[in-house]
């Protein structure tokens, strides 16, 4: 069970951990604050608790930086 | 779990403070539903404005020229932009291309100034000097007196600017704990004008959180420059806001009673405090000053221009 990861330069595909893996659970593994990105699973905006599923194609977008 | 308000299954967006699940249509509908409800509720429009928007490319400046826009379709305003290009490499230009490709798109009235152009050296320039007195300093003073002569050139009645709700909230408490009470009564969604020369500022998104209006801009799709400014460091701003972030986990709603509080009391600390401005003039390039010379002027002369 794999996802994909995008993520500023990153591309690469990742082993889904646990069942109900959430966006959440992958933000904190990667230490980044959920207040500062907005997720895409597949192309579609969805919230932080939205489950990862086996093939997804999950994006992360940085929406807030300093200055 | 389903949107709130339309019942569609594909949600974009849970609210924090009031427990809204919403979908991408109806947030995008609730963003600009609020925008357009603080320009009415504050009045910063008045029909046959002509409003300058400081148009960075950034997500806050898009947003704010979006919601702008819909007043303009309905013929209501007049909109212009401007674009200041501080001269920071590896930075500046993507936002100031933005910009561009955003005025070109809705067919509007816009420039860029850069600081070279208008002073004849660059911020990265600035900062190869000895005992500078840091980037930003220079950077917001340059940049709004680069703003407020635009404003005059294009025949602006009104400037709009993207301060979103962590903004004016982290403008709010950092006078307070500084005890900066002058800057403190000049917050708010509209400045009053101390000279006739300084063109009227309004704030739209003064009630939209940071990371909506980020929301927003991805959700539309609109093209904004995401990127950190090189400069960008611990600043006390910096650190108000991280603590202000941190309470907000616990207390979702702290922004906005904080804003709250500050427009109930701020007539009352404006009246009290109130200030003679000064209505001299900068004897360098005649700009509203109530030194000698205007901030920007005594920098370039400390700057050997
Ligand atoms: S962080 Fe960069 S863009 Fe922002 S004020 Fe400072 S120097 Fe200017
Ligand atoms: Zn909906
Ligand atoms: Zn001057």
């Amino acid at each position: 069970m794999t996802f994909i990861l995008k993520y500023k330069q990153l591309n690469e595909e990742r082993d889904i951990p646990h069942e109900n893996y959430t966006i959440k659970d992958l933000l904190k593994e990667l230490e980044l604050s959920a207040q500062t990105m907005v997720s895409k699973q597949n192309g579609e905006l969805v919230i932080e608790d939205t489950v990862i599923q086996d093939g997804d194609e999950i994006q992360l977008v940085q929406i807030i930086y300093g200055g | 779990m389903q949107c709130s308000k339309c019942g569609n299954p594909k949600v974009i967006y849970k609210r924090e403070q009031s427990g809204q699940i919403l979908c991408k249509d109806c947030f995008i509908e609730s963003i600009e539903k609020k925008a357009i409800k603080t320009v009415k509720k504050e009045k910063l429009l008045d029909k046959g404005d002509k409003v300058l928007v400081a148009l960075s490319g950034g997500k806050d400046s898009v947003t704010t020229l979006e919601v702008l826009n819909s007043f303009r379709e309905r013929n209501i305003i007049d909109i212009c932009a401007v674009t200041v290009d501080e001269g920071i490499a590896n930075y500046r230009q993507e936002g100031v291309d933005i910009a561009i490709r955003h005025a070109q798109r809705l067919g509007i009235e816009h420039k860029v100034v850069s600081l070279k152009d208008e002073y004849g050296i660059t911020l990265d320039e600035i900062m190869q000097r000895e005992n500078h007195k840091g980037s930003c300093t220079y950077c917001g003073v340059f940049r709004r007196t680069i703003i407020n002569k635009a404003a005059r050139e294009m025949g602006a009645t009104k400037i709009a600017t993207g301060h979103n709700l962590d903004d004016e909230v982290q403008g709010i408490i950092m006078n307070y704990l500084e005890g900066n009470t002058d800057n403190l009564t000049k917050l708010g969604a509209k400045s009053e004008s101390q000279a006739e020369e300084f063109t009227v500022k309004i704030k739209p998104l003064r009630e939209i959180p940071e990371r909506e209006i980020g929301l927003y801009v991805v959700a539309k799709d609109l093209e904004v420059h995401f990127d950190s400014c090189p400069y960008a460091m611990q600043s006390f701003r910096g650190e108000v806001s991280e603590l202000i972030n941190q309470l907000t986990e616990k207390h979702p709603t702290i922004k906005y009673s904080t804003l709250r509080g500050y427009d109930k009391i701020k007539n009352i600390l404006k009246d009290e405090l109130k200030k003679d401005y000064a209505h001299g003039r900068c004897s360098r390039c005649g700009e509203p000053a109530s030194n000698e010379l205007c901030k920007a002027c005594s920098f370039l002369e400390e700057l050997g221009l």
